[in-house]
């Protein structure tokens, strides 16, 4: 009896022993980083009364390679808008490190995501309008396409264009339909974008 | 009669001792101590202390009876006031010489322990394993919403605190501020807090105290017994169900076995005001055990398994410093929810299995080898809301080994001195699981810790005196990519820790305590490598990896009185931390396309933590009761001169509780009201999200009756918590900023024993 003890705790001992070596940490692996926004671009085509297209279009970018990474701030190009004239917007974002459009997703999931235009252009005594120009399939504005027209005697030719996107808000929060709508965070939801573009009018 | 002859003078000698368990030092209350030569007797007191006095210089035969063990007989010579030491040993198993089974194998430590057990242990059935232990003054949770609650003693939490799962060391990812500890409290049967420093005993991060979780020793004896516990409560709609049934086998002497399970799920949890979006809990877990005890051999083998879903309050994630402006502006989430039982993203989920194997040995000498193999495996995912398929995937996906390997040797003189020197291996290995697509938070890592300790009581009468040695070795390597990269670093750290402290029984009811022991603590993982977004916090938290070992002198005393009535232990501590790491904001801001967020790093600073721990009982008559317990923390940045975060704030609770004296029935019914007094932590630091919330008071209400149905007994409780459905926020929730704490819960819990 004694004998087969000690030999249960041997046996322990050296089944504990083989454990041991054999746990080891997996190497590390690189992530896909799928969820970076790392490019912003603005693009802007001037339209007509009739809303035809009038010259060519321009494109406003705000990128930040590394993404949320410490150290670089983003880099954020100016918007300039002639006074009085009014632009079809469409935005388009893109992941550089992944090589991803985001656009698409955000167009596959429109009804969790709704951009807002904010800052001294659109809020106060705003020199921008801007309006929708499309919808998920509640009916709800996204963003991703709209209008925006530059006042005929605006206050000042200098304002902060500041452009949010929120996903996973209640969209059909009170006041969630208006793209100025300050108190967006009511509404609910997580901030994706949050880019302050300098403005200026001529 | 003996020495009748001799002149009177001489007859003045005493002797003084002490009565414990053989198998654990435990003191024996009541045992009968006979002097047979001069007919003198006595009886032991609760710290199982006695004397006899006035005896005359001579040869006596001591004769110690005690229910259940094995007489004890010993001729003394008595030329001098003497102190001895007796050991008794359980009569079921002197037979077959000694052996530990039938007892607890209960901690030997000169630091004081509280626990909860029996009636009031159940009646924190279906609460959290931190909400449980805040019935133990100088214990207090740390949590992130009602649904993850970690434990602080004496105003630490995390890994400056350790808990023993069944005797080993719970090994998670403790050092988030969000990862709940991952244990079932219906395995416990008792659950003790010691709240001295014990890292000479169980290793590094056992500064500010040490949880122990134990479930009830396995039966050696063929019997069958179980309960089963079924609790409903209100906030939340949970459901709350457990069963454990254990067993001793007929065939074979000494082999017990026990399982257990137990399940929860409840919906989103409600203020007095509103309902907090996706605070659900599921939660499913089970345990196994299967002993073998003979003549000197003990074994057992544990198996356990956790698992829970948690959700996490949908609005406490922000996606940058202005939507969480806006919600601490707001003092509760914008999101209107209703009752639900659905758990979305945010979410955790964490499942934990532990095994263990331990054999103890007893030689010849009265001495005791002990060994225990351990096995853990910790899974941790969360979920955060991201876009498209990556919804579905967890941002933060880890599994954690731990293996575990303990070796030691007790031994027993005869009266005066024991003791044990040990060795402890433990071997971990994390691994990020690749896929999240989020670069990790930590990164991999294997560890190897090598600890080699020594301890030894001295045992004289009333006094105990204890001391002990450690020494550790932990080697590290961690590696991770990002983007591309590879980083990898070593370290490795050297520590000693040492203790001593003393017990002295001042008189019949009053025992003081006193430990001074140091310990030590390894920079955590997130400490080190932390480069990123803090998600809810707004914050990016940037990490050093160049951190020294955090090393603690903690000195806690405490005067216990125990008497007929009345029942006071008053704790005072202090506990020097050097090299203390924390959090610090900066006064940067960094900006990113997604918003601006608070820039926080990790430092090292010194800390001076102290404080008092106050528990009164009184017995005021017949079936009425008073207690009252309270707890106060300092803890100062002594390098800056200022308050550390989340330090629990003064606290008092007071209640009556009223048992019907009622004999002749069957039944058992107590009722209980209480208030807790919770005073506003006007120590703040510098820099907070928001001020600290006012002070509040609670009261809570609770009814219980015993029902005793042949041999079984059903056990049936109403308890009300936050009676008059307060309003208010408690500092040391994280969530404090932007909710309030849950309304009034009624629970109803019924506990079959059979």
């Amino acid at each position: 009896m004694k004998k087969s003890n000690l030999n249960l705790l041997l046996l322990l001992l050296t089944t504990s022993i083989l454990f041991f070596s054999s746990c080891e940490s997996n190497d590390p692996e690189d992530e896909n980083e799928g969820e970076l926004i790392t490019d912003v671009t603005l693009k802007f085509t001037e339209v007509d009364v009739a809303g035809g297209m009038v010259g060519a279009p321009f494109e406003v970018v705000a990128s930040d390679p590394n993404g949320l990474e410490l150290g670089n701030n983003p880099t954020i190009g100016t918007i300039n808008l002639k006074i009085g004239k009014t632009y079809l917007l469409e935005l388009e974002l893109f992941n550089r490190i992944e090589n991803e459009d985001i656009t698409e997703e955000i167009e596959e999931e429109a009804d969790e995501h709704q951009f807002f235009f904010l800052g001294s252009a659109f809020v106060g005594s705003p020199v921008l309008t801007y309006v929708y120009d499309d919808a998920d399939d509640d009916g709800n504005p996204i963003g991703l396409r709209g209008f925006v027209t530059v006042a005929s005697s605006p206050s000042s030719n200098n304002a902060q264009f500041r452009l949010v996107l929120r996903h996973d808000l209640n969209k059909k929060f009170a006041g969630a339909n208006n793209p100025n709508f300050e108190n967006f965070v009511q509404a609910g939801g997580e901030t994706d974008l949050d880019i302050t573009f300098p403005l200026v009018l001529n | 009669m003996f020495g009748q002859g001799l002149a009177q003078e001489n007859c003045n000698l005493t002797i003084r001792g002490k009565i414990v368990h053989a198998e654990n030092n435990e003191p024996i209350e009541a045992a009968y101590i006979w002097s047979i030569e001069n007919e003198a007797g006595t009886i032991s007191d609760f710290n199982g202390l006695f004397r006899i006095s006035k005896l005359c210089p001579g040869t006596y035969t001591i004769k110690i009876q005690y229910l259940g063990h094995q007489d004890y007989v010993e001729k003394l010579e008595i030329n001098s006031n003497s102190n001895y030491t007796f050991r008794m040993v359980a009569e079921d198993i002197a037979l077959e010489g000694v052996d530990i089974h039938g007892h607890q194998e209960a901690l030997i430590t000169t630091n004081s322990v509280s626990s909860i057990y029996g009636e009031v242990l159940r009646s924190t059935r279906g609460q959290t394993l931190g909400e449980s232990l805040r019935k133990i003054p100088g214990v207090n949770t740390y949590s992130s919403g009602s649904t993850i609650q970690k434990p602080v003693i004496h105003g630490l939490h995390s890994n400056r605190i350790l808990i023993l799962n069944n005797g080993v060391r719970l090994e998670g990812q403790q050092w988030g501020a969000d990862h709940a500890p991952e244990i079932d409290p219906f395995i416990a049967n008792e659950i003790s807090v010691v709240k001295g420093a014990e890292t000479v005993r169980f290793g590094a991060d056992a500064m500010g105290g040490v949880i122990l979780v134990n479930p009830a020793p396995l039966p050696v004896k063929a019997i069958q017994k179980g309960e089963v516990d079924l609790i409903g409560f209100s906030n939340g709609l949970g459901i709350n169900a457990a069963a454990s049934f254990s067993g001793g086998s007929e065939k074979i002497k000494g082999l017990g076995y026990r399982i257990q399970g137990s399940s929860k799920i409840a919906g989103n949890v409600q203020t007095p005001q509103y309902i907090l979006d996706n605070t659900g809990v599921k939660e499913l877990n089970f345990s196994g055990a299967i002993g073998y005890s003979s003549s000197r051999l003990g074994t057992e083998l544990y198996v356990s398994n956790f698992s829970t879903t948690i959700g996490i309050l949908s609005d406490s994630h922000t996606g940058n410093l202005s939507d969480l402006e806006s919600i601490i502006e707001n003092g509760r989430p914008f999101r209107e929810a209703g009752f639900s039982y659905n758990i979305q993203n945010p979410k955790q989920e964490v499942d934990h299995q532990l095994v263990k194997a331990k054999i103890h040995y007893h030689l010849h000498n009265g001495s005791k080898l002990n060994f225990q193999y351990s096995f853990q495996r910790n899974h941790r995912q969360e979920f955060d809301r991201r876009r498209g398929e990556l919804n579905e995937r967890a941002s933060l996906d880890m599994v954690l080994f731990t293996n575990s390997f303990d070796l030691s040797y007790n031994h027993q003189t005869r009266k005066n001195w024991d003791g044990a020197v040990g060795t402890q291996i433990m071997q971990q290995a994390n691994s990020n699981i690749p896929g999240t697509g989020v670069i990790p938070l930590i990164p991999n890592f294997d560890m190897i810790n090598l600890g080699f300790y020594a301890i030894e009581k001295f045992t004289n009468g009333p006094l105990e005196l204890e001391g002990g040695l450690r020494f550790d070795h932990r080697y590290v390597e961690a590696a991770r990519i990002i983007r591309g990269d590879l980083q990898e670093r070593d370290f490795t750290f050297n520590n000693f820790s040492a203790f001593f402290g003393g017990v002295y029984a001042l008189t019949r009811n009053l025992t003081f305590n006193s430990n001074l022991g140091s310990a030590w603590r390894p920079p955590n993982i997130n400490e080190q490598f932390s480069q990123g977004l803090h998600h809810g916090l707004a914050a990016i938290e940037i990490g050093n990896p160049d951190f020294e070992s955090e090393q603690s002198f903690k000195w806690l005393n405490t005067l216990n009185y125990n008497g007929s009535n009345l029942n006071i232990e008053l704790t005072g501590y202090a506990n020097r931390i050097n090299n203390y790491i924390y959090l610090n904001p900066t006064e940067e801001q960094f900006v990113s396309l997604r918003g601006t967020f608070n820039v926080f790093e990790y430092l090292q600073t010194d800390a001076n933590f102290y404080g008092t721990d106050l528990s009164v009982i009184w017995n005021i008559s017949s079936g009425w009761e008073f207690f009252s317990r309270g707890s106060i923390v300092r803890a100062r940045n002594i390098v800056d001169d200022t308050f550390l975060p989340f330090i629990p704030a003064d606290r008092l609770e007071n209640g009556i509780r009223y048992q019907f004296a009622n004999a002749s029935s069957k039944s058992n019914t107590t009722f209980s009201i209480s208030n807790l007094a919770v005073a506003r932590q006007n120590r703040e630091p510098e820099f907070d999200l928001a001020p600290a919330p006012p002070g509040y008071q609670l009261w809570n209400i609770g009814a219980q009756t015993s029902i005793k149905m042949g041999k079984n007994k059903l056990n049936v409780g109403l308890y009300a918590n936050n009676v008059f459905n307060e309003v208010y926020k408690d500092y040391m929730n994280r969530f404090r900023y932007f909710t309030h704490e849950l309304g009034r819960n009624v629970l109803l819990k019924f506990n079959y024993e059979f």
